[in-house]
């Protein structure tokens, strides 16, 4: 379980601090898959990283009691100047994983091909998205945070994305934020809109459709 | 908590109640546990930073030994066709290397230290990676390289001019008091670089206007007794007398007060720690 208490997140701009979003309390409980819907700069990647514990609150705090994905996204997770592999075998060790079966899974699971030998800072967006994704997978975390970044791939990745978020489902969360309600029915069933720097539960994901389309 | 071994597990937020001591449902007392885990996290940053650092296609370490001998070797030459030699009679080459070693650990870990963050940001994306568990790695790192480049030169040394040191333990102390000097240092400079990039231009500088008073190329009975009694304020003195008191023994008086050393140590490390403390909080990845 997850359980947001008050959060609040601000940044200083042009000297003064400026709120992204105060006061959010939320629980996100096992098994539930959450679309987090929110226009471009509500607050969505933010939310994500606090929750992730990549950046800290200004205000109120986290309780976590199950292990926690980085957000997978675009950026960040790996290290550009080593390979594909040598990121599978850094993360294995960093969570305490077996190597050789970790170095296999991820290159099976991301498909990089002869890439997987190469410096990551080599790799095309689409390549990077691939594998932090896998690393991921490899690792077996509790709850996923997910941008929808992800979804965004080709849709040969898209699905698989989906086949392996799907074949969690029931003892993992999931937190997808996007902008887009189409991709979150893909992967979702329940739903939130954040706004205006609050974050709005509902239990039906198509409520929470009504509601984000409404404004 | 679920396990002790999930991500979970260790380092709460900022403002979250601490789980009080006592054992993790993995059988493990949950200290243990963050132990292990900081452990893993450090081994797997030390295999990373050593292939990126000393690599196949890196000839850096190399400068390691180059740097050292060029200088020596150079100020050794001068001395010795100017015809006078050293207080003591001690070999000009080893106090000049062994004086240029140390102060090459210091430089390289805090020169290096205002890019340690920048360079590392996206692995602070798993939240059991810290600012620190980075620091750590790449400061023990430095230190593993110039204390091996400094047994070969004292090796090199002894089989050129017949003097071995005296007591090759102080060699190592006077390392360990240096490397835990400049980590401290480097704590509170890779703080700072998250509020400005001053420090990136500033500890160049400064570790090269500061070379004449941080102790490498003087002994403290050199000088008057006045001036001794000031510069043995500065801490790195003390870490330089003590690897001569190991390398030359009994031949040359050598000044230092290791609980002195260690307690700037200590005061370092702990403003470098709340510093870092407060900078993951402000960091913007």
């Amino acid at each position: 379980m997850i359980r947001l208490h008050g959060l609040g997140k601000a940044y200083k701009v042009h000297g003064r601090m400026r709120p992204v979003f105060t006061g959010i309390d939320a629980v996100f409980r096992p098994g539930e898959a959450v679309g987090i819907l929110g226009r471009n700069g509500a607050g969505k990647t933010t939310l994500l990283r606090l929750i992730a514990g990549v950046e800290h609150p200004t205000s109120g705090w986290i309780e976590r009691s199950m292990s926690v994905s980085w957000p997978l996204g675009f950026a960040g997770a790996m290290h550009y100047s080593i390979s594909g592999a040598d990121n599978a075998r850094f993360i294995a060790r960093i969570y305490g994983k077996p190597l050789a079966e970790t170095v296999d899974f991820v290159d099976e699971f991301a498909e990089l091909g002869e890439y997987y030998r190469m410096p990551a800072k080599t790799y095309s967006a689409g390549m990077l998205m691939r594998l932090g994704f896998a690393l991921s997978m490899a690792v077996d975390f509790d709850c996923y945070l997910v941008d929808e970044v992800v979804a965004a791939g080709d849709a040969r990745f898209a699905d698989r994305c989906r086949a392996a978020l799907e074949e969690r489902r029931g003892r993992s969360t999931i937190l997808f934020v996007s902008h887009v309600p189409h991709l979150l029915r893909q992967f979702c069933t329940s739903g939130a809109v954040l706004q205006d720097g609050r974050l709005t539960r509902y239990d039906d994901l198509d409520q929470a459709i009504e509601a984000y389309g409404a404004h | 908590m679920t396990g002790a071994g999930q991500a979970g597990a260790p380092r709460p937020l900022a403002g979250q109640p601490r789980p009080a001591g006592g054992v993790a449902p993995g059988g493990m007392p949950r200290l243990v546990a963050c132990f292990d885990t900081q452990c893993r996290v450090i081994g797997a940053l030390l295999l990373r930073e050593l292939s990126t650092r000393f690599g196949r296609e890196n000839v850096g370490f190399l400068w390691l030994f180059v740097e050292p001998a060029l200088l020596g070797g150079t100020i050794g030459l001068m001395h010795h066709f100017s015809g006078h030699g050293l207080p003591g009679g001690i070999d000009i080459m080893s106090f000049w290397v062994l004086g240029y070693i140390p102060y090459y650990l210091f430089r390289a870990v805090v020169n290096r230290a205002p890019s340690a963050i920048v360079s590392n940001q996206s692995l602070l994306f798993h939240r059991r990676i810290t600012i620190l568990d980075i620091m750590i790695s790449r400061n023990l790192l430095e230190g593993g390289a110039v204390l091996g480049a400094m047994a070969v030169f004292v090796l090199a040394l002894g089989a050129v001019t017949g003097v071995w040191p005296e007591q090759p333990a102080k060699l190592v102390a006077g390392m360990a008091l240096m490397l835990g000097f400049a980590h401290g240092l480097s704590l509170l400079i890779a703080a700072g670089s998250v509020y400005t990039d001053m420090f990136e231009r500033l500890t160049h500088l400064v570790t090269y206007l500061t070379l004449p008073i941080l102790g490498s190329f003087f002994m403290v009975f050199w000088l008057p007794t006045e001036l001794q009694q000031i510069v043995l304020w500065i801490p790195t003195v003390h870490c330089f007398e003590l690897v001569r008191d190991g390398q030359f023994g009994s031949m040359v008086p050598t000044h230092y007060d290791i609980p002195y050393a260690l307690t700037c140590i200590a005061l370092l490390n702990l403003f470098g720690l709340a510093a870092l403390r407060k900078a993951r909080r402000d960091v913007v990845l």
